[in-house]
Parts: structure tokens; C-alpha cells; sequence
């Protein structure tokens, strides 16, 4: 047989759904199938291709977990303080599922230049930080949820496309101002990553990546 | 195509349907915890995982397309994806022991080949078409989760040879599927 050679995005969108690729180019491929309709229809290709290795799965026995699922969707008011809690955490995952950009009704103080919505695949689902750009200051905002927990700390991070993160900071309280000469440019990402605390020692993330989200605007 | 009980169940769930919601649960949810279980391998972070699946089921409903793919492909395609991102997350760059462990028998099981399923047999017949190697490699990464870099380490070859190999397989896979 010929070695036939996959198109560059039919081959990425066969890797994704093969699963061989690393975090940063997994968190690519997912920025890139909100907004492109033909690559994401080549990854559904690859997903109706690949099924057929799904029969590979044994199943195996869950528990039932929907009593837990099912008062994350669907809050009742009976128990107050704990369901409030619950419904901003669907409110949180509802955000970031739909990827709808809050914006707040009042005051704006600055663009949005883009909002880090907890992705519900860390756990963090009420996590949400701002970040706001005017007159050469970048602010970063905790909008919900609360700070990393004792001994670890929030370390944001600006990457350029193709490029290693640079860390931007940490995030040890609820706002973080920065100078930052010209404005982020589009298309590059912020992100946070749960770090020791004292932030990263080798320059580059060493904790996961909670929060991902790409500079608009 | 063999008929899809899931897809008219993400259907109603797509306009809120509960009742649904609960069937669809007693309908998969073994079949996920075991694609979370083997990408995964701890129970724990398995049952965690399914939460969140089945959460994202009820929120994403609405975007499945019954006339782009089966249910259950729809439903294991979200639940390897959110167990491959928290297996990336974990130890991204780590090159373990414990991701060669995993994949102890990444072969096709007996009764794989029993299931009278055409998309099953279509693509393990393409598969006996690749060198051995390079199907193993093949399905250790879609069952399993492996990145490039445990299968390089895996087999013994460099990074850029793996995803030339696997880059080759898959365009002759699709070949092969489509002839």
C-alpha cells in the first residue's frame, strides 16, 4: 500500500480523537473547535471512524450517582446556603459549557479582554477570573469562587501562539494589576495553573491548568 | 446503521427532560464508567469524572446531532475527552511506569469480533492491515489515553518517529475504511 498522507488538520483532528496529544495542544484543538465548524466536523468524522474500537470498553459497574448529579443540575430552595452554593456552581459550568462571557451590568472599569471560566473537567467549577485592559494596565479579577487552597497558590500566565507560558504573576489575592505596555494581542491565551505556594520555581506551569481562555478583543 | 436507543434521549434531554435524564443514566453509565475506568485507572477519580460527564450531558445536550453520529459514540467521545484532558492535566510530560502498566492487553477482545456490529468489524479488519506495532500503538492511545510520548517511550523510538507512524496508520486506516 502507498503511504497516503493525511491534510495537516485532517491528521490533528485524527490525533485528537486518537487522544495522543499533550495538554497544550489538546487545550488548541478545543479553542479552535468552538470557533471552526469545518475542523470540528473533521473530528467527528475521526469520532464516527475510531467508534468501532469503542466495543473495546467493558463496562463496569457505577454507582448511582445521579442523587449527586441530578442536586448539581437541579437545586431545590429546601436547604438554602447549600444550594446557592449549588446553583452558582451550574451557573459556573453553564457559563463555561456555553461559553457565554459575563459581563457585568454595571461600572465596567475596562474591556474585557477575556473571561477564565472554570472548564467542570478540574473540578473548580465556580472559578471564575476577568481580565480587563486599559490605559496600559492589565486587571485581572476573581469574579467567583475563591483562592487556591492553603499551600498552593493561582499563577496566571499569558502564551503566545506556538510559544511556552510566561508567567504574568499570582493571583494570592482577589485583584492583580499589572503594567502592560500595549494590549494583549488577540488570539494569545491566558491561563492559570494551581501552583506550590511561592508560585512555579521552573518558569513554566508545573500544576494543572484550571482555567484557559483566549484574548478577544 | 443499527438502530440508536441514546439518540432520542439526548433528544428530550436537549428540552430539559428529567425522566430522560434518568434513563440515559441506567442506559450508559456503565458503559462510561468503564471508558473513564481504563483511561482513569482509579475508581475514584472515575466516579468523579462520571458526575461530570453526565452534568455535561444535560448541559451539552442540545448540540448533539442524531445525522452526524451515533448517541453512544456522542456520550463516549465526551467522556474520553474529559478523562484524557484530566490525564494530561495530571502528569503531562511525565513519562510513567504506570501509563505502560495500563495497557497490559490493548488487543481486541474475543468478543469484539462476536459483536454483529459493522462500524466493529470494518475497523478491526483495517486494523490487521497495519504493522502490529503500529495498531497496537493505535488502540493503546484511543482506549487508554496514551500521549506521543508514552508511546515512544513505550516502543523504544523517538517522539517525531511515533506520530510519523501514527500520522501513516491513520491515513491508511481511513483509506481502508473508506475503500
Amino acid at each position: 500500500m502507498t503511504d497516503t498522507v493525511l491534510p495537516d488538520d485532517d491528521a490533528l483532528a485524527a490525533e485528537y480523537v486518537l487522544g495522543a496529544l499533550d495538554l497544550a495542544e489538546r487545550s488548541a484543538v478545543q479553542s479552535r473547535l468552538k470557533t471552526d465548524a469545518g475542523f470540528a466536523a473533521l473530528v467527528e468524522g475521526w469520532q464516527n471512524r475510531l467508534a468501532g474500537l469503542n466495543d473495546d470498553y467493558d463496562v463496569a459497574v457505577a454507582p448511582n450517582l445521579l442523587p449527586q448529579i441530578e442536586a448539581r443540575l437541579f437545586p431545590k430552595p429546601a436547604k438554602p446556603a447549600r444550594n446557592w452554593l449549588g446553583w452558582l456552581a451550574g451557573v459556573a459550568v453553564a457559563a463555561a459549557v456555553a461559553v457565554v462571557f459575563v459581563v457585568p451590568q454595571t461600572l465596567p472599569p475596562a474591556p474585557l479582554v477575556a473571561t477564565l471560566a472554570a472548564d467542570p473537567a478540574t473540578g473548580a467549577a465556580s472559578l471564575i477570573y476577568e481580565a480587563r485592559y486599559s490605559d496600559a494596565t492589565l486587571t485581572i479579577t476573581r469574579t467567583a469562587g475563591i483562592a487556591a487552597p492553603a499551600g498552593s497558590v493561582h499563577q496566571l500566565w499569558i502564551i503566545a501562539p506556538g510559544a511556552a507560558p510566561v508567567s504574568l504573576g499570582l493571583l494570592d489575592a482577589p485583584v492583580l494589576t499589572l503594567a502592560y505596555p500595549s494590549a494583549p494581542p488577540v488570539g494569545w491565551t491566558l491561563a492559570v495553573s494551581v501552583e506550590p505556594k511561592g508560585g512555579s520555581t521552573t518558569g513554566a506551569p508545573t500544576g494543572p491548568v484550571i482555567l484557559a481562555a483566549e484574548i478577544k478583543v | 446503521m443499527t438502530e440508536d436507543p441514546i439518540a432520542p434521549l439526548l433528544q428530550l434531554i436537549a428540552v430539559q427532560d428529567r425522566a430522560a435524564f434518568r434513563s440515559i443514566y441506567s442506559a450508559a453509565s456503565a458503559k462510561l464508567m468503564g471508558v473513564l475506568l481504563r483511561i482513569l485507572g482509579n475508581r475514584a477519580e472515575a466516579e468523579d469524572a462520571l458526575q461530570e460527564v453526565f452534568t455535561r450531558v444535560w448541559l451539552r445536550a442540545d448540540r448533539f446531532d442524531a445525522g452526524k453520529g451515533r448517541g453512544m459514540t456522542w456520550l463516549i467521545a465526551m467522556a474520553r475527552n474529559l478523562a484524557i484532558d484530566r490525564l494530561r492535566a495530571r502528569h503531562d510530560t511525565v513519562d510513567d511506569e504506570d501509563a505502560m502498566a495500563a495497557v497490559a492487553d490493548t488487543t481486541p477482545r474475543a468478543e469484539t469480533r462476536l459483536i454483529a456490529q459493522g462500524e466493529a468489524r470494518r475497523i478491526n479488519d483495517c486494523f490487521a492491515t497495519l504493522e502490529p506495532d503500529r495498531a497496537d500503538a493505535l488502540r493503546g492511545a484511543y482506549l487508554t489515553g496514551l500521549s506521543y510520548i508514552d508511546l515512544a517511550a513505550r516502543h523504544g523510538v523517538p517522539l517525531n518517529t511515533m506520530r510519523t507512524w501514527l500520522r501513516r496508520s491513520l491515513a491508511r486506516l481511513k483509506e481502508c475504511m473508506e475503500s
